[in-house]
């Protein structure tokens, strides 16, 4: 039997007429008796819908007071839910992201390892090249105002035990280092030269044992030797200083250039305590070098002297060679003072 | 390879005279040297402590240059005493070889002691004691807790292996 399609469901008909028929057949089809109101609802529904679809364009501006309700309402829990399913795609993809991940730290701590190699290398560099600038200074500076013919050398080696202080530096007899040469650095004296080979020369430096530095303490002039104590490298001992001199804490001790060997006024060290020697004839005070033996890394051979400048040439040099600082006097800690400018070696 | 302990002796004088120079305590420094011929020692006996003992004092002795054959005669001593050990104690343990290294340090410090006495080199007997000896003696043997299972694995399996015949 024919029937008539109500507008709106037309497609039905026209998609599946089997199915339409089926439904709209009188008999046994939703059209049949009883199914009237149903039918009914079901048209309102659609076209409720249809019109709603028709209000709800995508192009609209603002959103209708249910909607705005609805999506207000929930918000939070889509949040959650997002966040949720974030976590969970995280969790799901996380085996196959790792491949990728991997290979990106692989190279990122390459990458890390490369540039940390470069900042230690540049911080290598620059810490030479400071040292370096000092030592050059000190060369242009306070060596020349002195008097002194100095030539730069680097440390390669120290004495392997720990009775000793003995090192090794870079240059040798081909370079014009000889036996007894007075080695020093811009804080003051190391030690001399005891053995020379063509590249090579070792150094015994004043906290050996075996070591004797002829030395005066500049505030009073008082005359002593400098001795080392075993391979201690904090302290030194100035011994056979006379009964009678006047010490106190901080006092300077410089090379006093008897005996030749250490041009006379090269800052050693301070005292720190001093008392009478067991022959009980002497006084005896411990001294706390100004070099950091503990870190020697470049050091100056002095080659030859020259004539010093004047006095007032060297009133500007730095501690604890110039006049520019005090001491706890309020006196100059300078090595090299009026009087004191006999640095003039022989050899 | 036969000459293995040869070229690790000569890497622990290289580190002696260079980098370890910058891991001071109390103003000294550990005898890697010592602890190279104390390992050998205890491990492979007498003669071989007293040849590894004085190859390597012999080789202190000429990286500076002071006194020849002072450390070579101190290294061999020590190496020959405590290879009197090596069939009696118990090779395990890195506490008893702690233990000889710190007694062979000791030994070896009041020897060179005695023998700069003899040169006229005068250290007082506290500063020598107290300030190089125990000290030197007591960093040295610390080491040995770093150090004695690896050369000992190495030792048995690994490049330091020697067959025996």
């Amino acid at each position: 039997m024919d029937i008539k399609f109500p507008g709106a469901l037309l497609f039905l008909k026209r998609y599946n007429i089997e199915c339409a028929n089926k439904i709209f057949t009188r008999g046994d089809g939703v059209f049949g008796k009883g199914n009237t109101k149903k039918i009914i609802l079901f048209g309102i529904l659609v076209i409720f819908t249809l019109t709603i679809m028709n209000y709800t364009e995508f192009d609209r501006v603002g959103v209708s007071p249910m909607e705005s309700a609805v999506r207000d309402i929930l918000a939070p829990a889509q949040g959650l839910a997002m966040n949720l399913g974030h976590r969970l795609r995280g969790l799901v993809s996380f085996p196959f992201t790792l491949i990728n991940i991997s290979e990106e730290n692989q190279l990122m701590k390459k990458r890390v390892n490369e540039l940390e190699g470069r900042i230690r290398l540049s911080e290598e560099l620059r810490s030479e090249n400071d040292r370096l600038k000092k030592l050059l200074d000190f060369k242009t500076g306070v060596a020349s105002a002195v008097g002194l013919d100095a030539t730069g050398a680097a440390v390669i080696g120290r004495d392997p035990g720990n009775w000793f202080g003995m090192i090794t530096i870079n240059k040798g007899s081909r370079h014009g280092i000889k036996a007894n040469m007075t080695v020093l650095n811009d804080q003051g004296l190391i030690g001399r030269i005891t053995s020379v080979s063509s590249s090579t020369a070792e150094v015994l430096l004043i906290t050996d044992p075996r070591s004797g530095v002829g030395s005066l303490i500049q505030e009073t002039r008082a005359p002593g030797m400098v001795q080392g104590e075993a391979s201690y490298p904090g302290k030194v001992r100035m011994v056979h200083i006379p009964l009678g001199t006047e010490l106190g804490r901080g006092h300077v001790v410089v090379t006093s250039g008897f005996g030749s060997i250490y041009p006379k006024g090269i800052p050693i060290g301070r005292i720190q305590e001093s008392g009478r020697e067991p022959s009980g004839l002497f006084i005896s005070a411990e001294v706390a070098p100004f070099v950091d033996f503990n870190r020697l890394e470049e050091v100056m051979v002095v080659t030859g002297s020259r004539t010093p400048m004047a006095v007032s040439g060297i009133s500007g040099l730095p501690h604890p060679w110039g006049q520019g600082n005090t001491d706890v006097r309020g006196r100059s800690p300078g090595a090299v003072r009026s009087g004191e400018q006999g640095g003039v070696i022989n050899r | 390879m036969r000459l293995n302990w040869f070229f690790t002796l000569g890497i622990a004088l290289f580190l002696q005279v260079t980098l370890l120079n910058f891991f001071p305590v109390l103003g000294v420094k550990p005898d890697l040297v010592l602890i190279f011929v104390v390992f050998n020692a205890f491990l492979r006996g007498s003669g071989h402590g007293a040849m590894v003992g004085f190859l390597g004092g012999l080789m202190e002795d000429l990286a500076v240059g002071s006194y020849i054959g002072m450390n070579a005669l101190a290294l061999m001593a020590a190496g020959y005493l405590v290879g009197i050990a090596e069939s009696k104690l118990y090779k395990d343990s890195p506490f008893i070889v702690l233990v000889l290294v710190w007694l062979s340090a000791m030994f070896t410090q009041i020897f060179t002691y005695i023998m700069l006495s003899f040169m006229g080199v005068y250290i007082s007997l506290g500063i020598a004691l107290f300030r190089v000896a125990l000290p030197s003696a007591t960093y040295t043997a610390v080491l040995v807790l770093f150090l004695y299972r690896r050369f000992f694995r190495s030792n048995q399996e690994g490049l330091l292996y020697v067959r025996r015949i």
